[in-house]
């Protein structure tokens, strides 16, 4: 699929050096960069990312063109349904979580009814989604953001936790075994990596392709709402665009980690190397103080680059 | 319209595609005027030679004179636009788009040499249509998109597309293999024309009554090579099919194999199964049997077996260990023990890029729990890849790795971790090499002796001839014979593989 | 046989058929709840704002016929917008704003020449592509035009604002022009290869159709045409905004397939994509005079659109279940 392999390294393990390298390029650009409170902080940034690029993980893994453009607006909505339910009362965190989770569910699950069972394909599905959520949002808090954030939320997700790091962190990784587990321990997981590669042996093989789909962007759906949820534990507040920023990154992510994005082969610790990465690049750029729009277009352009590299389709001359 | 003058030489024309061996030694001549058959059975090297000759795929030895000067085509326009097109069947045609715009595409008429002359465009193709009218219902006007066409129209467009381009020398490749007897009658009417005009036909096809009828010479390909070119006024049918075949030797059977066992059930049985492409087939299959299926490519043998595994939708009844079933996916099959090892391995039967570990047990990981047990997993894939002897470094290694003989024994082993009690098999030594064949026979007589039944298509005559005590030959989507006992001849295989002395007419509805 | 095969030549030949009734229904709905909708101010103005979207809906439509997709056409327009508006200057000539405009078709040009290289050429897959030339293309917008402002010389944003030439509203003249530039494109040779690549790429190619240099100029077009967007728009509102393109794109795409164009190309046309912006406008519009509650809008603007991109998939599920 491209053009030169790399060497040996597995695309996870490229990205983490990467990571690594920038990280110490910072400490180039600016002196005193390079120190542990900075790097629990770049990883504490990293895993809002990591988390909401899960669900992208899987639906990339999917094949068949496999993209989750709601999970900005998903990240949003469960962010505001858990801020308006749990009126900054710990007892009432497990109900918002619940309801928020449910709602990123159902959200994921009519992203793949779309695409699984009316054929419409998934950037124009995910994308015409996130209109609808957007919309849903103005209507349900018709432009005022009430509600609070439960104190336990701000402990157990940003705030220090275990030698100076937080609860996201830890989180972050239980989330990462799960996926693993997911990924390569389940009858699901080899199904999805199957469908991924071709859908015809897969279904030659008895995979029931369509509900393979539908389970995998319900899923996106959830973990992008888990994302929103552990992401107000951060913000402390919610906003219109809270989970927007997110959206771009994700999919930069899942490539930067080695996921081919015509699905069948990756890893979700190829995306977590990936939010790594990106999460310094932003980091860098925003010490060098160079504006949004240097930023934006830098981020366009490396998964330009990430692309060519990694994700040529054949040609027409066999 | 003028006379052109041409005449195409191919001369010992090798071509090999990777490890293997295509064309040995292909030879063939045409002159204006003439139509010559060109003849070969299953692996003949005849397309491949076709192909040459139209410069689809360059010959690694051997040479090719056009008008006396030898040629080198880089590319199919190159041939093209030397006088030299083939009409495949409706490769070239792009669905939504009219029949007067895919016969002209690339080559319009155009107005002040930027618009397209419309009106010109389709008075031309109505002259074009012209040549087959009666033989097309009405609606077959050049404002109609070739998508709401049925296939027999579709490869008239095919041919008048081929013909807008006034060629010098036109191949047929079993392009009457949609058309109905009327409509192949006009066609050989109008080679009968492109002869006078002086042009040069190259006719392949396998339907004997036809080469008959419009060809003056043949030549026919086996293995590989030329291996005799003569006038069809001096020669029988008989005659080229032994030329096709070889002598009379007898095959000898690869393996003893028991008969089927005294009041062995019938473990499936087919009644007028019909699909798109199948009409009307019966048969049954009886435990421990291995009943084979022949006849040339795509004439159903395929959708066959796909309709049985329930991967395409069909009519007709069909009895599974006595049960009437009818499957609507291929999970419903595998749920009764049915399993299917499909045809190209590549694009239907592996992973590639998966690990072989993964490939074996694509079907089968429910078995395994959850979290899954992959050392019981792990096992299971080994002993079946022992058994199989497949050659490998590891159960991690991609699939891709694999050569083709040891690829296709993952492809079964995935399916014999199953168990199945009927087992299809869709062509499943193609490409694989002696040494993974013989090994593959023995597993089959092994099956068998444990009472698998087996459906068995191949299209390697030899093959059939020496595994199988019952062929049904297939063609046109029907069985046109059952050959067993001393009907079970290669010469009788080959023979009913084509239409012999049987007029076809396909219906339309 | 004889009336499936006449609907479907139909709905291939002329697919904007469908949409032209929905228009008419749009319209008169509209009418009811806006009784002056046909007065000329009102339509002109109605017009005027559908305008921008028009134009890279006609480019968008070419891209999508060639079977690809465009997602940053929204970020070409607010690039162009960020280069027009500080180009030009409130006093230019006619000579400088010509020039000005050449530039902004110049900048379009070479934005979707990046993205058709990446396409075409490099064989990148549309979606991811385009979507990560918005970013490079809204990022360098942002930078050229942070904030929100410039100026576009006032006569000639005026002489905009109000022309009805021959009393016609402006904006029916410009979708006359596309759609009788479509229809001469159309009988060009490039039109044919474009049906084909878009139809079927790997036939084309057997048919010795340039597929690879007739993506890349699909491409351009978008570009193009993102960019004389760019110019209506900021004579429509006199200055800048760079982040106005970014609505643009998606509804550029339902517009396409409202208008009865697939998505997965090799048939359609501009003329039914140019009537898509139009029903997408006066549902709009009977939205907002239909006392929907002001928080509710963009919601039921979001449904209707997933309902219309919905739509072709469900009639072809009802049509398979029909036939099983």
């Amino acid at each position: 699929m491209s053009r030169f392999s790399l060497p040996k390294l597995s695309p996870p393990l490229i990205a983490l050096l990467l990571a690594v390298g920038l990280f110490f390029l910072g400490g180039l650009i600016r002196p005193g960069f390079v120190n542990a409170t900075q790097a629990i902080n770049i990883v504490r940034l990293a895993a809002f990312l990591g988390i909401i690029a899960a669900g992208q993980t899987l639906v990339i893994l999917g094949g068949g063109e496999g993209i989750d453009l709601s999970i900005g607006a998903v990240v949003t909505l469960a962010a505001i349904l858990a801020f308006r339910l749990n009126e900054g009362q710990n007892e009432l965190v497990p109900l918002a979580l619940a309801v928020a989770l449910a709602a990123g569910a159902f959200i994921g699950l009519l992203n793949g009814l779309g695409v699984a069972f009316l054929k419409i394909p998934p950037l124009v599905m995910t994308l015409g989604m996130a209109g609808v959520v957007q919309g849903l949002i103005l209507a349900i808090t018709q432009g005022e953001m009430i509600g609070d954030t439960a104190p336990v939320m701000g402990r157990y997700i940003s705030a220090p936790l275990v030698l100076g790091i937080p609860g996201v962190v830890f989180i972050w990784f239980i989330l990462a075994l799960l996926i693993w587990l997911l990924l390569e321990r389940t009858t699901y997981g080899k199904q999805l990596f199957g469908i991924g590669v071709n859908r015809v042996t897969a279904r030659l093989s008895g995979v029931r392709v369509p509900l393979v789909v539908l389970v995998t962007y319900t899923l996106s759906g959830l973990l992008a709402a888990f994302g929103g949820f552990m992401l107000l534990g951060f913000t402390q507040t919610v906003f219109m665009n809270l989970g927007g920023p997110y959206l771009f990154p994700s999919v930069a992510a899942v490539v930067v980690g080695g996921t081919a994005l015509s699905g069948g082969k990756g890893s979700y610790w190829g995306t977590m190397a990936g939010a790594l990465v990106l999460t310094l690049i932003t980091s860098l750029l925003t010490a060098m103080q160079l504006p949004e729009a240097f930023r934006q277009m830098t981020l366009g352009a490396i998964l330009l680059i990430l692309i060519s590299v990694y994700g040529r389709q054949r040609g027409l001359r066999q | 319209m003028a006379k052109t003058n041409i005449s195409l030489s191919a001369q010992h024309i090798v071509k090999r595609y990777g490890g293997v061996l295509a064309l040995a030694d292909g030879s063939l001549a045409v002159e204006s005027g003439e139509v010559v058959a060109l003849l070969g059975a299953n692996g003949s090297g005849k397309s491949t030679l076709s192909k040459v000759i139209t410069g689809v795929v360059a010959p690694n030895k051997g040479e090719l004179l056009l008008d006396g000067q030898p040629v080198a085509f880089a590319s199919p326009q190159a041939a093209q636009s030397l006088g030299i097109t083939a009409v495949y069947q409706e490769l070239s045609l792009i669905p939504d788009m009219t029949v007067a715009e895919n016969i002209w595409l690339g080559h319009q008429p155009m107005k002040w040499r930027l618009v397209v002359d419309k009106q010109e465009m389709l008075a031309k193709t109505g002259e074009l249509l012209d040549l087959f009218a009666g033989t097309v219902q009405a609606s077959l006007q050049p404002e109609v998109p070739v998508s709401a066409l049925p296939p027999d129209e579709r490869q008239i467009v095919e041919i008048l597309k081929a013909l807008s381009l006034d060629p010098r020398l036109i191949i047929l490749d079993e392009a009457t293999a949609s058309l109905d007897s009327r409509q192949v009658g006009r066609l050989f009417d109008l080679v009968g024309d492109w002869q006078e005009q002086g042009k040069a036909i190259i006719f392949v096809s396998h339907r004997m009554e036809e080469i008959f009828r419009v060809a003056d010479r043949a030549v026919v390909l086996r293995n590989g090579r030329s291996v005799g070119s003569t006038s069809i006024g001096e020669t029988g049918e008989q005659e080229l099919v032994n030329m096709m075949v070889g002598e009379a030797t007898v095959v000898p059977r690869q393996l003893t194999h028991d008969p089927v066992a005294a009041g062995a059930a019938v473990r499936l049985k087919l009644e007028e199964i019909s699909a798109e492409t199948l009409h009307g087939v019966s048969l049954s299959v009886r435990d421990g049997e291995l009943l084979g299926i022949g006849g040339l490519q795509g004439q159903g043998q395929t959708d066959l077996l796909r309709a049985i595994f329930g991967d395409i939708p069909f009519t007709g009844e069909m009895t599974l260990s006595g049960d009437v079933v009818h499957f609507g996916h291929p999970r419903q099959a595998m749920a009764r023990d049915v399993a299917l090892v499909p045809g190209d391995r590549g694009s239907e039967g592996l992973l590639l890029i998966r690990s072989i570990l993964e490939n074996l047990q694509l079907p089968s990981w429910q078995r395994y729990g959850f979290p899954l047990e992959m050392e019981a997993a792990r096992a299971d894939a080994g002993r079946v890849a022992d058994d199989l002897r497949l050659v490998r470094s590891s159960l991690d290694a991609p699939a891709r790795s694999l050569s083709g003989g040891n690829a296709q024994k993952v492809v079964i082993g995935k399916w014999l971790l199953r168990a199945p009690r009927l087992l299809l098999l869709n062509d499943p030594t193609k490409g694989v090499d002696v040494h993974t064949k013989r090994e593959f026979y023995n597993l089959l007589a092994e099956l068998r002796r444990e009472g698998t039944a087996i459906l068995f298509y191949s299209s390697d005559d030899e093959e059939l001839l020496g595994l199988c005590d019952r062929v049904l030959v297939m063609l046109d989507g029907r069985i046109s014979a059952e050959l067993s006992g001393d009907n079970l001849t290669h010469a009788q295989l080959v023979a009913t593989s084509m239409s012999t002395g049987r007029a076809e007419a396909q219906d339309h509805s | 046989m004889n009336e499936r095969f006449q609907l479907k030549y139909v709905s291939l030949r002329q697919p904007y058929l469908f949409a032209l009734l929905l228009m008419v229904v749009a319209a008169l709905v509209n009418l009811v709840l806006q009784p002056n909708l046909l007065e000329l101010r009102v339509l002109n103005g109605n017009l005027r704002s559908f305008l921008p979207l028009m134009i890279v809906t006609a480019g968008q439509a070419i891209v999508i016929m060639g079977s690809g997709i465009d997602l940053s056409v929204g970020a070409m327009v607010s690039l162009v917008t960020a280069v027009l508006v500080t180009q030009m200057s409130l006093d230019a000539s006619a000579g400088q704003i010509l020039l000005v405009i050449l530039l902004a078709c110049g900048v379009g040009m070479a934005a979707g020449g990046l993205n058709g290289f990446g396409v075409a050429w490099l064989r990148l897959p549309p979606i991811v592509t385009t979507y990560a030339t918005s970013f490079i293309f809204s990022g360098l917008a942002l930078w050229i035009l942070p904030r929100p402002g410039g100026n576009m010389p006032e006569t000639f944003a005026r002489w905009y604002r109000q022309a009805t030439p021959l009393g016609i509203p402006l904006g029916i003249w410009v979708a006359a022009v596309l759609v009788l530039l479509w229809y001469l494109l159309r009988k060009t040779k490039y039109g044919s290869y474009l049906f084909a690549v878009g139809g079927k790429p790997d036939a084309a190619y057997a048919t010795a159709v340039p597929v690879t240099r007739v993506l890349f100029s699909t491409y351009v077009i978008a570009g193009l045409m993102s960019a004389f967007a760019a110019l209506a728009l900021t004579l429509g509102t006199s200055s800048g905004d760079p982040r106005i393109g970014a609505a643009m794109t998606l509804d550029s795409i339902v517009a396409v397939v409202l208008g009865g164009t697939r998505l997965s190309g090799g048939q359609g046309g501009v003329a039914g994509s140019i009537l898509g912006v139009i029903i997408l406008g006066l549902i709009r519009n009977i939205i907002s005079f239909a006392n929907v509650p002001s928080w509710y809008q963009t919601l039921v603007d979001a449904l209707i659109i997933l309902i219309a991109l919905a739509g072709p998939g469900l009639v072809q599920l009802i049509r398979r279940r029909r036939v099983a």
